[in-house]
């Protein structure tokens, strides 16, 4: 597979759209009771993505899978402001890692004094499918108002070993089992337009 | 030449050594019982045989239908006919049960150059094997292994090695975790699956489940060596006796 570029889709109202990620740096601002989701598909250089929940009622939900392999050195960067009180956000990243690829993340949630009853999640989780490749994911919480709900949290390491030899006792060769436990550790996370560039580079890479 | 030939086995984690120079024969067609105390060293035996990447062999050798089993990667372990029903089955969430099963048959019979079952076949022969043990479509839905109670997760162990048709198949602490009418519906599964061609290795603390699954031989197995084998009489003193002779 040819790899052109880093993959992005907004959900907004209901309707799914492309984004473009090709400039690596989009900002987005989000109204009254509106929410939108982001979808995207880091597979080279940077990307930062900025959200400001403007109003109250305002909701993001930001989705990433990343996949690296060779000597990629990648970074992704998500920030969240809650500029008025009861907004929501939530980060979900997942990524898998090969060869000496490595990775960093940073997940920025910025909740200022006076945005009371926030609700701002960040969840980060990689497999490293190689001892040479790695991660480094950094939580920055700017919590200052005290009325709030936040949670962070990240786990990064190989695949679980008696998950494989579970698969492997069954028959299925290490490679097909990998891939098997790579997709379930994917599940339902990204569009379909994007799930089927997942598969093209598992099958490829992996 | 022996179905299972184990000479002097020697195993473990890292230094420590567990398997302490174990010898087991077992023959085409026939059911071996071992029976331990806790910590004897079954578990680990059995993984051994199934070949965890956890455990370290120093010394000795396994050969099963005449093959090194040590050389083989554990799906060509698997593809050959070995079968290992787990005591701790584990959980993958986000693998779909029937999928899993399905991708299994399928590796083992491209293993020995037959054709992949179609989508037809597949569910005829789930769904024939899945009623007798009482599995239902529901937890054919399931991630496999998740959310299912200690009983069930050994119906479905017993199921997927109904299904897979192994010809060596280890059954670790089958009875562990199940009521009487649980433990019927299992050890049918198993009967019905004695055949001249197939062998058992069953692995038990209590004597219960030999009542259900008549062994041909018992051995008893302490800190990693089977110190003793015999016919069921050797069960039926263990189970009055205890291990205490045997320290
Ligand atoms: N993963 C492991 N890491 C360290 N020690 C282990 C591990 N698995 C088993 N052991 C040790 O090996 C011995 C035998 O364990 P096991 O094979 O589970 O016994 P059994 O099945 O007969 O109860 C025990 O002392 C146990 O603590
Ligand atoms: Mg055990």
């Amino acid at each position: 597979m040819k790899i052109t570029g880093n993959i992005g889709f907004i959900r907004k109202n209901n309707v799914l759209s492309p984004l473009d990620l090709t400039g690596g740096e989009l900002s987005f601002s989000v109204d009254r009771d509106e929410t939108i989701q982001i979808y995207c598909l880091h597979l080279i250089g940077s990307l930062n993505i900025k959200v400001q929940l403007q109003k109250e009622g305002a909701r993001c939900s930001l989705n990433c899978v990343y996949l690296s392999h060779q000597k990629a050195r990648n970074n992704l960067s998500f920030e969240v402001i809650h500029n008025e009180r009861q907004t929501s956000s939530e980060q979900i990243v997942r990524g898998i890692l090969l060869d000496q690829a490595s990775m960093n993340f940073l997940g920025t949630i910025r909740i200022p004094p006076n945005s009371q009853k926030c609700v701002g999640t960040q969840n980060h989780r990689a497999v490293l499918l190689s001892d040479e490749a790695s991660v480094s994911a950094i939580p920055e919480l700017e919590i200052y108002a005290d009325d709030v709900q936040c949670s962070h949290g990240s786990a990064v390491g190989p695949l679980d070993e008696n998950a494989l030899f579970y698969l492997q006792s069954r028959g299925i060769d290490k490679k097909q089992a990998t891939q098997i436990l790579l997709k379930a550790f994917l599940t339902d996370l990204m569009p379909n337009e994007i799930q089927t560039v997942i598969d093209e580079w598992m099958a490829e890479y992996v | 030449m022996a179905f299972l030939e184990i000479k002097d086995l020697h195993a473990g984690i890292g230094e420590k050594e567990i398997i302490k120079g174990l010898n087991l024969t077992i023959e085409k067609g026939e059911v071996h019982a071992i029976m331990g105390p806790n910590g004897s060293g079954k578990s680990t035996l059995s993984n051994i045989i199934a070949g965890h990447p956890a455990y370290t062999v120093y010394g000795g050798s396994i050969l099963f239908k005449g093959k090194d089993l040590l050389s083989l990667s554990p799906d060509e372990r698997a593809n050959s006919g070995v079968f290992l029903a787990f005591q701790y089955p584990t959980e993958l969430p986000g693998v779909g049960t029937a999928l899993f099963l399905k991708t299994a048959l399928n590796a083992k019979r491209k293993f020995l150059g037959e054709k992949e079952l179609d989508a037809v076949q597949f569910m005829k022969r789930l769904k024939t094997r899945a009623t007798a043990l009482g599995i239902t479509d529901e937890m054919l839905k399931r991630p496999v292994n998740v959310g299912f109670s200690g009983g069930e997760k050994k119906k479905i162990e017993t199921f997927q090695m109904a299904f897979l048709e192994p010809d060596f198949c280890i059954l670790d602490e089958m009875d562990s975790g199940l009521d009487i009418d649980a433990l019927k519906v299992v050890s049918d599964g198993i009967n019905v699956m004695r055949e001249p061609h197939r062998s058992f290795l069953m692995i038990t603390h209590y004597q219960r489940l030999l009542n259900y699954i008549r062994p041909d031989v018992v051995h008893i197995m302490v800190d990693g060596r089977i110190v003793r084998s015999g016919d069921m009489s050797l069960a039926l003193y263990l189970e009055e006796k205890g291990y205490e002779d045997y320290r």
